[in-house]
């Protein structure tokens, strides 16, 4: 974190990370100058030479473009064309969906993007702040007044022993919410059962994947449980310390994090007593230099050790081996979030949330084109159509083409299957995925070849380079579409899916593993879809 | 202290083999040679090509240059579906690569050209990524050619200066696609702290870095 952390320091004075300051920094720090290029050209928050006096950031991916109905990185290009202080750049998904079209200036988000940016350029528009919501709004949150907080872990450090909270999220049937749903009471296990004296607990709120916005909403509104849940996790694995993983694009909820620590340290609830007299647990945040391969866990740490962010080839896993190759708890905020309501009201009430078999609440984050996006936690069970209806149905009352139930990385589904309830098992068998629960709807005037092209930019433009199949084969499958746009290729789809089929078994992680899924999948499911038809067919 | 022992089977047959030991060593136990670019037994493996994947039954394929063996474990290193995967990054790499390869046309010990061969490739379908050489070259080394173009980002010019010479020069720069090797802050090789000592031309397993004087280059050209 060290060299980063100064690297960090030098682009928020500066504005660049320059050579001179490199060559500097590698004979205070004696590192060689390699190790700080390959840094300063991997993450995508530094700068070479300082850039003009505004900086603007514009959203390029799926949802934003549907906000936008085309490319909203030339409309604000053309926008500003008479600007010649400023800088137009554009970015992966900015975790706005909810205001798309989104973009950041001087790293304040804005919405709109050509006549939001106009505004903000000009000082009569502010970036949206967090919401100061009423304590008590999410279902997920145990307590009604702040003088409540923390006290489920202080019970447990007082009236029970470990094993009892890893039972417990284990009956409450909690699994891992950033996308991956892996048990979080067996890896709480594994971490606690895993030899060796110092241990890691670490919240991952690096999430950046296109539709995904509702850890933001959590951090915001909800940083205590947070806290809470990791200090409950630190203390069943037996952690001094921890680190919150956060992107860099969440000022607001860096703020809430930080006030919430701050004042969770003067409390003693956390520092050298958090846990009784000579057992205390530190808490950081470290603002991510960005780049969504970082909230791949295994790259979050290679970049919390000063390196590039690049996976690991697994295993071994961070329960075994992660931070500094000791035992290592990595969740997701929500899954942190959810840990205190377990522990405070019981499993049982926990799986009373859900409806019907199902167990317990979800945060999801709703985009695209509905009349109302935005962040709703609802009973795991609920199915696509009610969280629709939630969000006031589809703009204009127009008809559903397809929609995503998960995020960038699943499948797009057809509107018959709307009834699927939010369940890991359910949508897998509708032939999708939950993933974080970034559902984006997609209304019947839409191009699914333009919505799927979208996201596999997304996934080249976001693949670290480390391995050969993601690396060369998602920048080839972007090709070989813009090709058959062009007219210059006929159907490459059998193609596509020998690639992709590569690319599921071949890549190191699971960027390369899903880059072509939404494309290739569609194809399937969607077989009359006209804008896909060019795709078919023998080369 | 007796050494830990795990068996495994690879290919049908047995192996045991010291705890720790990868399926990639295992199988040259065995004589059998699974094809690789990114490995080389004097480097630590970081497994990035991927050809030297194989089945262990799992989700996803291994790569055996990284994959400890465990006790019990299954492995097939020659199925139907892994052929067809290595095929496939086989074509990937030589979408990318330029017309002709300085270490095929002098020393003529292309790896990456005699793995084509060894699997039959003669016509990619992909986009061709070579045209026009995008990726560029660096000749102002004395000594060393760099031809950007050819190189596969094997690592191995990377490990080799780092970590068997202790130079510390060379560096990945850049992310994803773009991605390209470079030398200390991205300067020219000439420019750069490199001291010539030819690891890089050696481990290198393309024509990406070559010596210039087996090239029939004189020495003193430069730039």
């Amino acid at each position: 974190m060290r060299l980063l952390k100064a690297m960090l320091a030098l682009q928020a004075s500066e504005g660049a990370v320059t050579d001179a300051a490199l060559r500097d920094l590698a004979r205070r720090e004696g590192v060689p100058l390699y190790r700080l290029e390959g840094l300063r050209s991997f993450y995508p928050v530094f700068r070479k030479h300082p850039g003009k006096a505004m900086q603007v950031e514009v959203c390029r991916d799926l949802v934003c473009c549907m906000a936008a109905d085309g490319d909203p990185v030339r409309q604000v290009r053309e926008a500003l064309a008479d600007r010649d202080d400023v800088d137009v750049r554009a970015v992966s998904c900015l975790g706005q969906c909810d205001r798309a079209p989104a973009a950041m200036v001087d790293h304040r988000p804005v919405t709109g993007p050509a006549d939001g940016i106009r505004a903000c350029l000009s000082g009569e528009q502010m970036a949206p702040e967090s919401g100061t919501l009423p304590s008590g709004r999410w279902a997920t949150d145990p307590y009604k007044a702040a003088e409540q907080y923390y006290t489920t872990v202080h019970a447990l450090l007082t009236e029970s022993e470990p094993d009892a909270v890893i039972r417990a999220l284990k009956d409450a049937g909690l699994r891992g919410l950033g996308g991956a749903a892996f048990p979080t009471g067996m890896k709480w296990d594994f971490t606690r059962r895993a030899p060796g004296g110092e241990k890691y607990v670490i919240c991952n709120a690096d999430e950046s994947e296109p539709g995904t916005f509702k850890d933001r909403v959590i951090l915001e509104d909800l940083p205590h449980l947070v806290i809470e849940g990791m200090l409950i996790g630190a203390w069943v694995i037996g952690a001094r310390r921890g680190i919150i993983y956060l992107r860099h694009e969440y000022g607001a909820a860096r703020k809430a994090l930080e006030t919430a620590i701050a004042e969770a340290y003067q409390r003693g609830i956390l520092g050298e007593a958090a846990f009784g007299p000579g057992r205390g647990f530190d808490l950081e945040v470290f603002v991510s230099p960005g780049g969504y391969i970082m909230g791949e866990e295994t790259a979050l740490l290679e970049a919390l050790e000063d390196r590039r962010g690049e996976p690991r080839n697994k295993p071994p896993f961070p329960t075994d081996a992660g931070l500094h190759g000791k035992p290592t708890l990595i969740n997701n905020v929500e899954t942190f979030a959810a840990v205190p309501a377990i522990c405070g009201r019981g499993a049982d009430w926990w799986a009373a949330q859900g409806l019907g078999d199902h167990k317990g609440l979800k945060f999801v984050s709703v985009s695209g084109d509905v009349e109302r996006p935005g962040v709703h936690c609802v009973p795991w069970g609920t199915t696509a159509r009610q969280v629709l209806e939630l969000c006031g149905g589809l703009v204009g009352s127009q008809p559903l083409k397809a929609f995503s139930p998960g995020g960038a990385s699943t499948s797009f589904l057809p509107p018959e299957k709307l009834d699927t309830p939010l369940d890991f098992d359910a949508m897998q068998g509708a032939g999708s995925a939950l993933g974080t629960g970034a559902m984006v709807f997609v209304a019947g005037h839409r191009d699914l070849l333009d919505v799927t092209l979208a996201q596999l930019r997304f996934f080249r433009n976001e693949s670290c380079g480390k391995c050969v199949p993601c690396r060369v084969g998602s920048h080839k499958a972007v090709e070989m579409v813009e090709q058959v746009q062009r007219g210059e290729r006929a159907g490459p789809g059998i193609a596509l899916e020998a690639l992709h089929r590569t690319l599921a078994r071949t890549s190191i992680c699971g960027l390369g593993q899903v880059a072509l899924l939404p494309l290739v999948e569609a194809l399937r499911t969607f077989p009359d879809e006209p804008s896909l038809q060019p795709l078919r067919g023998e080369e | 202290m007796a050494t830990e022992h795990v068996s495994l089977t690879i290919d049908g047959r047995s192996v045991s083999v010291p705890a720790g030991a990868s399926i990639w060593d295992a199988a040259a136990r065995l004589g059998i040679h699974i094809p690789v670019l990114c490995h080389d037994p004097r480097l630590r493996p970081v497994g990035v090509c991927r050809l030297c994947v194989v089945d262990t039954g799992e989700r996803t394929l291994a790569a055996a240059c990284v994959r400890p063996c465990q006790d019990g474990m299954e492995v097939r290193t020659d199925s139907e579906e892994v052929e067809a995967h290595r095929r496939m990054l086989l074509e990937l790499l030589l979408s990318e690569q330029p017309d002709r390869s300085a270490r095929e046309e002098t020393t003529g010990d292309d790896a990456l050209y005699a793995l084509a061969r060894r699997y039959g490739i003669r016509e990619i379908l992909l986009p061709d990524g070579g045209e026009g050489t995008p990726r560029g070259r660096d000749a102002s080394s004395p000594v060393i050619d760099v031809d950007h173009q050819a190189c596969i980002l094997c690592d191995r010019c990377v490990r080799g200066c780092d970590e068997i010479q202790h130079n510390d020069v060379i560096t990945r720069t850049g992310k994803g696609y773009g991605t390209r090797i470079a030398f200390d802050l991205d300067v020219s090789m000439a420019e750069s702290t490199c001291v010539s000592c030819g690891e890089c031309v050696a481990v290198c397993p393309t024509g990406a870095l070559t010596h210039k004087a087996v090239r029939g280059l004189r020495l003193e050209e430069g730039a």
